[in-house]
């Protein structure tokens, strides 16, 4: 069982959603009226493409505890985002290596308008791990005293 | 003078941000699950915040006033409106916001309804309300105000190809009030259609129709026709395009061949010469090329017929073997009613139909050409045909028997049935084979009939038989046209299967990613005649969409280039997907010549990828800037 | 006549479903005004029922669900549901159409599509927009992406037990409201009026709906929806998942003894669509789909098939002759065999699904004076160089109204008669102007 404390301690997750697809999926979710933890903040994106490598990582040093990117997948309205954007978390997961975080923490997944299940299940994934890990500089000291053993 | 006012109203409009709060009760939708006054409560005190309500409807009338009068009395110039998903009533915000004289960009919407007060209950629902409002609050503190990008169109529109789609599209578009341009490679107009007989299931003379429309198209003072003529040279975007055409003498085998049917080259006339189409101008002696500005421009430039490759069903390696559209032609230039079909002084007692040439290749069964291409599509157009013609035959010349090798009827128009069931009515007798044994055609050593066609027959349980025969037609199917240099020329996106891309088959069918270029008919997939005209026309409305009302009014989420942060360094224009969209441009700055990224707004989609990897964070979405996500993943995690 | 109730517009567009909602569209772009009628309580018309969509597969929702709103939020576009057409035709003005507005005993100035009515409601009906594979309430929202979000009461099923007007927070229900009669005067009119499944009450042979496990592709659709009755394919006698399903193409098109002889277009791919599905959802599952031929004849569709077959789903060339309730609540086939060993052979399968062809949802007879064919499709006067174009002069016809059509043709056709419809109304604007 997930706990809903709505703490700090608890960590939140942030959902890149785009306008399109995965956006209204929420709102699908929520005219089910499909209960889900409250620590997830959903942020209406066009294309997330928009996000440089810079961004994902500072919101991990703010204290988000997770990250899920909920697009379009090949629906993407924009040409050649999608491609831009599975190579950019690429990129992110190679820094997120290197700084010692969890690269769990981070997802990139389609989310369609009435993909209900879907995205209930991404959320219970992510709450899960990041409830399980803890903040995300737990990681980098976690990393840290590995390296230093 | 009137900008300078303008400018200095927008200064004090965004000055010192002012921000309304407004959160909605939604008759207890919200408030119900949400201690909506705890959220007022919360957040009535972040900077910029001067007002902050709840109310039981915000997007009731009395709800909308509240803004408004708040606005008008000057106490706020940003606006966030906590209630249901943005979807329903973002519009109506917008609309409210602008009537009360501000501009409708300084406002946020906080979903507390969808993603808050239907999901969770308690405490953690209001504090998860707070943490959006004031995440809403923290993006409107930067906003600023944005208007619609505006761009003169050139009423006017160049309809490339002049068979029978980019007829139809020239003359729509003519009667909705636009200048066109028809530009036709060939000195005919009428393309494949011309090629045909009478049409499927209507019985009209394809010439007929050919006719009719090409006598409107140039009988109208609105239309332009350039025959004999290519499209060279393309630049800018869509209201403002610019092409170079060069007209010239024919010169291809087909052209001249046609060139051959007419009475007296010298002599146009609006008359349908059968097989070749309609000479509506002399061909040019020399090559001349010239200069058109145009709004938008529609492909039409249809097909052509698959060659069918030497020795594949026998062909080019016996003279028996001929097309379908050969056949067609056969049969409308000779209308004798023998009791047998002759071909050139020979009797025809039998003659084999085969299906499926060319269309619906299968990778492994079938050979690629020499450019590694495989139709492997149907070409929706060939089994009507076959059937007609093989009706055709039956009903003229009853002493000739007609055998089809098919994989599947694919009758499926309205009317098309038909001709399935008369086939049957006319014993036509029909053979299935299955694509890994397809019917094999080679010369008959009993001297009654020259060629013997083998088959696997699926419908007789898989038996080998045998037909002797003394004509065998194949059914070709569709290519696209060769227009390799127009596609390098505007970068317009090719399928897999070499036809021109659509942005999406249902949400923009006829359009491509490069606003303004429409798509008509055949150049897309394989149509008949009807449904290129439909699509022919479903492209003319897009066109018309675009181009009456004397600009194009496109949303201003587009990328912006801060000029005193640019270096210069080129990412954004190798990272963006859009041909021209963002470039470096030479410009003057501290009396050096630097270059600068520059956007043009027409043609940038806001996708954000130029954002994301330029160094210096020289590059925003209007409306959607990263540091309006920096300030709002702050706010969430403030509270 | 009451003067107030008069309405005009440039263009009356019957039928609010993705045909209707594409021509709307073409027109209010620009900058027509534009009346949508529509007979259900929400606009999206068949296919925002839809699972996913071929050949791309994607979700139907998701390509419907952008085009409903911006028909509804568009200022040129004025949307009329669950309303019936009761006359249309032409005079010297242009076109009159008589419409009433059914009643929904919600007010739809104060209803704010809460639901809190619905959550309510102390009765149960079935839900034929889940198939019937669910139920609804008696005061309901069609469903969660319907356009508009208004209620409705089903008062056939309604007890009047007063809870839902006790709970709605705006007072919207009314439980006296009354049908209202008005005129829509407009210059040009499109008839976008869509299709219904064939009714199979009158093929014996296939059980006239009364086996059990033997479906509609419409039901299939549902149970393959994201949000459908179960979220997952069961078949509805007992909630097995089935492991061996069939397809029966032609269920009630190119049959003569139900007085449809033509091709429906869509079923054999909708078909191969569905089993595509199924063999996502259910990997263990084995299914067949007996067809005369199959017909993927539209861009990309071919290539569809052929993966169809790659991914191991059984074709099978055969006339289905009959079909009969089975052992354990499954279904027999008898078919004769067109290929293979040939001859009449018999088959179980968990779950039938009948691939169902495409009537006319609508007859214009005694509201239009407007031509069908043979078919009871309207008729189009110039199927190859104008295919909108009807015998009746400013009416337009677009989609499945002229024809059975899969989406991509309904919606090119849409932009057609839009076309056809703006050259109409410029045409009569020069007139007025000369």
């Amino acid at each position: 069982m997930t706990t809903q404390a709505n703490n700090a301690s608890e960590g939140k997750i942030l959902i890149l959603a785009t306008e399109s697809c995965a956006y209204p999926g929420a709102n699908s979710v929520g005219q089910a009226h499909s209960s889900y933890p409250a620590n997830t903040y959903i942020l209406r994106v066009r294309a997330p493409a928009l996000f440089p490598e810079k961004f994902y990582l500072d919101c991990f040093e703010k204290g988000i505890g997770g990250i899920i990117i909920m697009a379009c997948g090949e629906e993407c309205p924009y040409e050649g985002a999608y491609t831009a954007l599975a190579k950019r978390i690429d990129r992110v997961f190679q820094m997120m290596k290197k700084r010692g975080y969890d690269l769990r923490r981070l997802r990139l997944t389609a989310i369609c308008t009435v993909c209900n299940r879907a995205f209930l299940k991404e959320i219970t994934q992510m709450n899960e791990l990041i409830q399980e890990l803890g903040a995300p500089s737990n990681d980098i000291e976690a990393a840290a005293a590995e390296a230093a053993s | 003078m009137a900008s300078d006012n303008e400018k200095k109203e927008t200064e004090k409009e965004t000055a010192e941000e002012k921000i309304g709060v407004y959160i909605c009760h939604c008759g207890g939708n919200i408030s119900d699950h949400v201690d909506v006054q705890k959220v007022r409560d919360n957040i009535a005190n972040l900077p910029g915040v001067v007002t902050a309500y709840t109310n039981m409807f915000m997007c009731s009338d009395p709800g909308q006033e509240l803004i408004q009068k708040d606005i008008k009395d000057g106490k706020i110039n940003r606006v966030v409106v906590a209630s249901c998903a943005p979807s329903l009533h973002e519009l109506t915000f917008r609309g409210a916001i602008k009537r009360a004289g501000m501009n409708p960009y300084l406002y946020e919407h906080a979903n507390i309804r969808e993603q808050v007060s239907w999901v969770h209950d308690g405490e953690k629902a209001t504090a998860k309300a707070t943490s959006l409002v004031a995440a809403a609050i923290a993006k409107t503190r930067n906003q600023e105000p944005l208007d619609p990008i505006r761009v003169e169109a050139r009423n006017h529109t160049i309809v490339i190809g002049g068979g029978i789609a980019g007829l139809r599209a020239a003359h729509d578009l003519s009667a909705r009030g636009i200048q066109v341009a028809l530009v036709e490679k060939s000195p005919f107009l009428g393309g494949q259609t011309a090629m045909l007989n009478e049409l499927v299931p209507t019985g009209e003379k394809a010439g007929d129709l050919i006719q009719a429309l090409s006598r409107q198209v140039l009988d109208d003072e609105n239309i332009t026709v350039y025959t004999c003529t290519e499209v060279i040279r393309y630049e800018g975007y869509v209201g403002n395009f610019k092409l170079t055409l060069k007209s010239s003498p024919p010169e291809s085998k087909k052209d001249l061949e046609k060139m051959a049917l007419l009475a007296d080259k010298n002599n146009p006339s609006r008359e349908f010469v059968p097989f070749a189409g309609i000479y509506p101008a002399r061909v040019p002696d020399n090559s001349e090329e010239m200069v058109l500005d145009t709004g938008a421009i529609v492909f039409a430039t249809g097909f052509q017929l698959y060659t069918p490759r030497d020795g594949e069903y026998g062909f080019n390696e016996n003279p028996e073997v001929i097309t379908l559209p050969d056949l067609i032609r056969h049969l409308a230039e000779h209308p004798s009613s023998g009791r047998a079909l002759e071909i050139g002084g020979r009797k025809i007692e039998r003659v084999a139909l085969i299906h499926c040439v060319g269309s619906r290749m299968i990778p492994g069964i079938h050979e690629p050409d020499a450019d590694g291409n495989l139709n492997e599509y149907c070409s929706r157009t060939c089994c009507s045909a076959t059937l007609q013609a093989a009706n055709q035959i039956r009903e003229r010349h009853p002493d000739t028997h007609v055998f089809e090798y098919y994989r599947d009827i694919r009758t499926y128009g309205r009317g098309h049935e038909e001709y399935y069931e008369r086939a049957s009515d006319n014993h036509v007798m029909f053979f299935r084979f299955e694509p890994e044994d397809p019917p094999v055609v080679e010369r008959s050593t009993s001297g009654r009939h020259p060629l013997k066609v083998t088959v696997k027959d699926t419908l007789t349980f898989g038996e080998e038989l045998e037909a002797e025969v003394d004509l065998v037609v194949l059914s070709v199917g569709m290519e696209p046209s060769n227009i390799r240099d127009l596609v390098e020329m505007m970068k317009l996106p090719v399928g897999a299967d070499r036809f021109l891309q659509e942005v999406h088959p249902k949400l923009r069918p006829v359009e491509v990613a490069n606003t303004g270029i429409l798509l008509a008919g055949t150049c897309q997939a394989p149509m008949d005649v009807g449904e290129a005209c439909s699509a022919a026309q479903a492209a003319s409305v897009k066109a018309s969409i675009l181009l009456t009302k004397g600009y194009v009014e496109l949303d201003p989420f587009v990328a912006e280039v801060d000029p005193e942060k640019c270096t210069g360094h080129g990412l954004c224009a190798e990272a963006c997907p859009i041909e021209g969209a963002i470039e470096l441009q030479e410009m003057e700055a501290d009396a050096d010549k630097v270059k600068r990224a520059e956007v043009i707004p027409a043609l940038c989609t806001g996708c954000g990828i130029c954002v994301a990897v330029c160094p210096e964070n020289a590059i925003d979405i209007k409306g959607w800037t990263l540091k309006e996500y920096e300030d709002m993943v702050d706010a969430i995690v403030a509270i | 006549m009451d003067t107030d109730q008069v309405m005009k517009f440039d263009a009356l567009i019957v039928g609010g479903g993705i045909g209707g909602l594409q021509t709307a569209l073409d027109l209010a772009d620009q900058n027509f005004k534009v009346a949508v009628v529509e007979k259900e309580a929400t606009i999206g018309g068949k296919m925002i029922l839809l699972s996913k969509v071929f050949p791309t597969l994607d979700c139907a929702s998701c390509i419907t669900t952008p085009k409903m709103a911006a028909a509804a939020h568009h200022d040129n576009i004025t949307l009329f549901t669950y309303c019936d057409l009761k006359t249309l035709d032409r005079d010297t003005d242009g076109i009159t159409a008589a419409v009433t507005q059914r009643p929904r005993y919600v007010d739809p100035v104060k209803c704010i599509g809460c639901r809190q009515c619905e959550y309510a409601c102390p009765v149960y009906v079935s839900d034929e927009v889940q198939g019937g594979f669910s139920l609804r309430k008696a005061i309901y929202i069609p469903f969660s992406t319907a356009i508009p979000q208004l209620a409705l009461m089903d008062v056939e099923n309604c007890s009047l037990c007063g809870k839902c007007a006790r709970v709605c927070p705006t007072e919207a229900i009314d439980y006296f409201q009354q049908p209202k009669d008005f005129v829509i005067q407009a210059r040009t009119a499109i008839l976008a009026t869509g299709f219904k499944l064939t009714p199979l009450d009158q093929k014996k042979e296939y059980g006239q709906g009364e086996i059990e496990n033997v479906i509609t592709s419409l039901q299939m659709e549902r149970l393959l929806a994201p949000n459908g009755p179960y979220q997952r394919v069961i078949r509805p006698s007992d909630g097995k998942e089935p492991d061996s399903i069939a397809y029966v193409q032609c269920a009630g098109s190119r049959d003569k003894s139900l007085g449809i002889p033509y091709c429906s277009r869509v079923c054999c791919m909708y078909a191969i669509k569905q089993a595509m599905l199924l063999s996502g959802s259910l990997p263990l599952a084995d299914i067949t789909i007996y067809y005369m031929d199959i017909r993927a004849f539209g861009k990309g569709y071919e290539q569809f098939f052929q993966n169809a077959k790659a991914m191991g789903i059984e074709f099978v060339k055969a006339k289905v002759a009959k079909i009969t309730p089975g052992e354990n609540q499954a279904v027999t086939i008898r078919y004769e065999d067109q290929e293979g060993a040939g001859g009449v052979l018999t088959r179980e399968h968990d779950l039938v699904v009948l691939s169902s062809g495409m009537v006319p949802d609508w007859n214009p007879m005694g509201v239009c004076p407007v031509s069908i064919e043979e078919d009871a499709f309207i008729k189009s006067v110039m199927p190859k160089i104008a295919p909108t174009l009807t015998d009746l002069e400013g009416v337009f016809v677009a989609g499945v109204a002229a024809g059975p059509k899969d989406i991509v043709d309904t919606i090119a056709e849409a932009g057609a008669a839009a076309m056809e419809a703006s050259n109409y109304l410029n045409a009569q604007k020069r007139k007025q102007a000369a």
